[in-house]
């Protein structure tokens, strides 16, 4: 493996950053040197910091003609060899879903984040939601993986977008910072680190850029210019790149692959934190900003000797399926607040063998403290 | 000090509310303090609405907004009318009782202080008031030392608005000093 720690982009020391602005040193700190994007609420602080520290760590900014082109050329500056990323919003999001099929069958690694506003449509802009997260999973054709990160605070929107980097390079996947308009606009204390562990791609003269002998590998990736005969296609393709367009076995052969890359590694990917969990009768799984919610009602109940616990799930995708099964097994109920109608409820739900219901919301407004408080009481 | 202090800064847009809670979260950081900050404006430059909440504490802290403010600095009155009433017992209310005509409430302290007047009279621009009201507040309250909280001043205003912003801080500072036992200056 080829994880390096190397010196950090940023003094250590504490900062009061946003939650935009960690996100822009955490993918310099990461190694991203080219940024393409197009502005869009409530994410715009990401290219608006990446604009200016692009100037004094030599990378390259491009403000595209929309989301579109900006994907598309993050895709490209990764073939070229770059780590890159672009960020947006729900309506951004959605305009990157065929590229973002493109990247996972071409096994890109590159990162987006989608700083995720009340939806659908144009929804509210400077409002709050959590819609994206089917989107996320399901936006473009045919079956893929992709890895969606959900951070909680300032401190990880830089250490997700660095994570995002670091998983992306592993696993030649797309990857996704799931931000929310709640934590992109925060302030917080920021703690960074003098050094920061990064893994960059593998490569390895005269070995095919999409094969390997398992079915669950990640073949090491060449850039164009490096004297590797490399064709890229979103076509089937062979090991080699070249098209298999009506070859059923090479089809096969690349989508479970590039499947079994991810979900096999699942166990290594999939993050939770568990808060509480010991003798909890009722269990709440949350997960972004709403697990900040989910965590101070717990505390609340556990003061008055409810006995109340928190599973929080850092990463959406791949599932942290294990986690939801011990829960089930352990809890009496299982609780879970979102602010959209019950995206993740449903995952949930696959997997825990208890009573599960949902706690939604989809005002614009986050889900208050007190509301979990009261849904929880009145089951216990 | 506390362990945890629940700071709400309200007002007009324009009035300098969220440069104002930037400032204060910054000093608390340079204090060694968890901080979480937010801010809520309507979309017009001036003339709205703009809040800005900071959250100073000895620990990590779980849930960043603020639930019941310990101490409020209102600029404006429909600022004062809106959040007076969401001050926790044995709060304070820092008022500027040239804009505002304060309620009679129960278990909280309230405290006006002219920044606006003086702002327009002592530094002879009047977008300085926030940091006059910020100023008397902290030498009252204590939330973040002085020295954090001009240094921040130094590391959040742009040049040019540098020498008037330590000017008004300065001013607040001192009368705070006259404001122990005093309701209004």
């Amino acid at each position: 493996m080829s994880f390096q720690e190397i010196k950090g982009t940023l003094p250590a020391g504490s900062y009061y950053f946003s939650g935009n602005e960690a996100v822009a040193e955490g993918a310099i700190a990461a190694g991203c040197r080219y940024y393409a994007g197009y502005p869009i609420t409530p994410s715009s602080e990401i290219m608006e910091r990446i604009a200016v520290r692009f100037k004094e760590v030599g990378g390259v900014f491009m403000q595209m003609e929309d989301e579109l082109a900006s994907i598309c050329s993050v895709i490209g500056a990764v073939w070229a060899g770059a780590k890159a990323m672009t960020a947006t919003s729900g309506p951004g999001f959605s305009l990157m879903q065929e590229a973002i099929g493109y990247a996972a069958i071409t096994e890109t690694p590159l990162v987006v984040v989608d700083i995720q506003r009340a939806g659908p449509g144009t929804g509210q802009a400077t409002r709050v939601g959590s819609g994206d997260y089917m989107q996320a999973k399901w936006g473009s054709h045919g079956d893929y993986q992709v890895i969606a990160l959900s951070p909680w605070s300032v401190q990880e929107m830089y250490e997700h977008s660095i994570e995002a980097f670091n998983l992306a390079e592993q696993y030649r996947v797309p990857v996704f910072v799931m931000g929310e308009e709640a934590v992109a606009h925060l302030r917080e204390r920021l703690e960074v680190q003098a050094t920061v562990r990064v893994f960059n791609r593998v490569k390895k003269h005269g070995t095919p850029p999409f094969g390997t002998d398992s079915m669950d590998g990640v073949p090491p990736m060449p850039a164009f210019g490096e004297g590797e005969r490399l064709l890229v296609t979103g076509s089937t393709h062979d090991e080699f790149g070249i098209r298999k367009t009506d070859d059923p076995r090479a089809h096969a052969r690349l989508v479970e692959r590039i499947n079994n890359k991810i979900l096999a590694n699942r166990g290594k990917i999939a993050n939770t934190e568990s808060w509480y969990l010991d003798g909890a009768e009722v269990v709440v799984v949350a997960y972004g900003f709403t697990a900040r919610s989910a965590l101070f009602a717990v505390e609340l109940l556990r003061k008055t000797g409810k006995r109340a616990g928190l599973l929080r799930l850092k990463t959406i995708w791949p599932f942290p399926e294990e986690a939801i099964r011990d829960v089930g097994r352990s809890a009496r109920k299982v609780l879970v607040p979102e602010m959209n109608r019950g995206q993740i409820l449903g995952e949930v739900m696959k997997y825990a063998r208890c009573e599960v219901s949902g706690l939604n919301q989809t005002n614009g407004e986050i889900i208050h403290p007190q509301r979990i408080v009261r849904e929880v009481e009145a089951v216990l | 000090m506390q362990e945890i202090r629940q700071v709400r800064l309200c007002g007009y847009g324009g009035q300098g509310v969220v440069l104002a809670g930037t400032i204060l979260g910054y000093a608390a950081i340079k204090d060694g303090k968890w901080v979480a900050g937010s801010s809520s404006y309507g979309a017009q430059a001036r003339g709205g609405y703009a809040r800005a909440d900071v959250i100073i504490s000895d620990r990590t802290i779980v849930f960043p907004h603020v639930i019941e403010a310990d101490i409020l600095i209102s600029m404006s009155q429909p600022a004062y009318d809106a959040y007076s009433g969401e001050v926790s017992p044995k709060g304070i209310i820092f008022y500027d009782s040239g804009m505002i005509s304060p309620k009679k409430l129960e278990c909280v302290e309230q405290v006006g202080v002219a920044a606006t007047s003086y702002a327009v009279k002592e530094i002879l621009q009047k977008q300085s008031a926030n940091m006059i009201i910020l100023g008397a507040c902290l030498r009252v309250a204590e939330v973040v030392t002085k020295s954090s909280f001009a240094a921040s001043i130094h590391e959040n205003v742009p040049e040019r608005f540098r020498e008037a912003n330590l000017k008004a801080f300065e001013l607040g500072w001192s009368l705070g000093e006259h404001l122990k036992g005093v309701q209004e200056v």
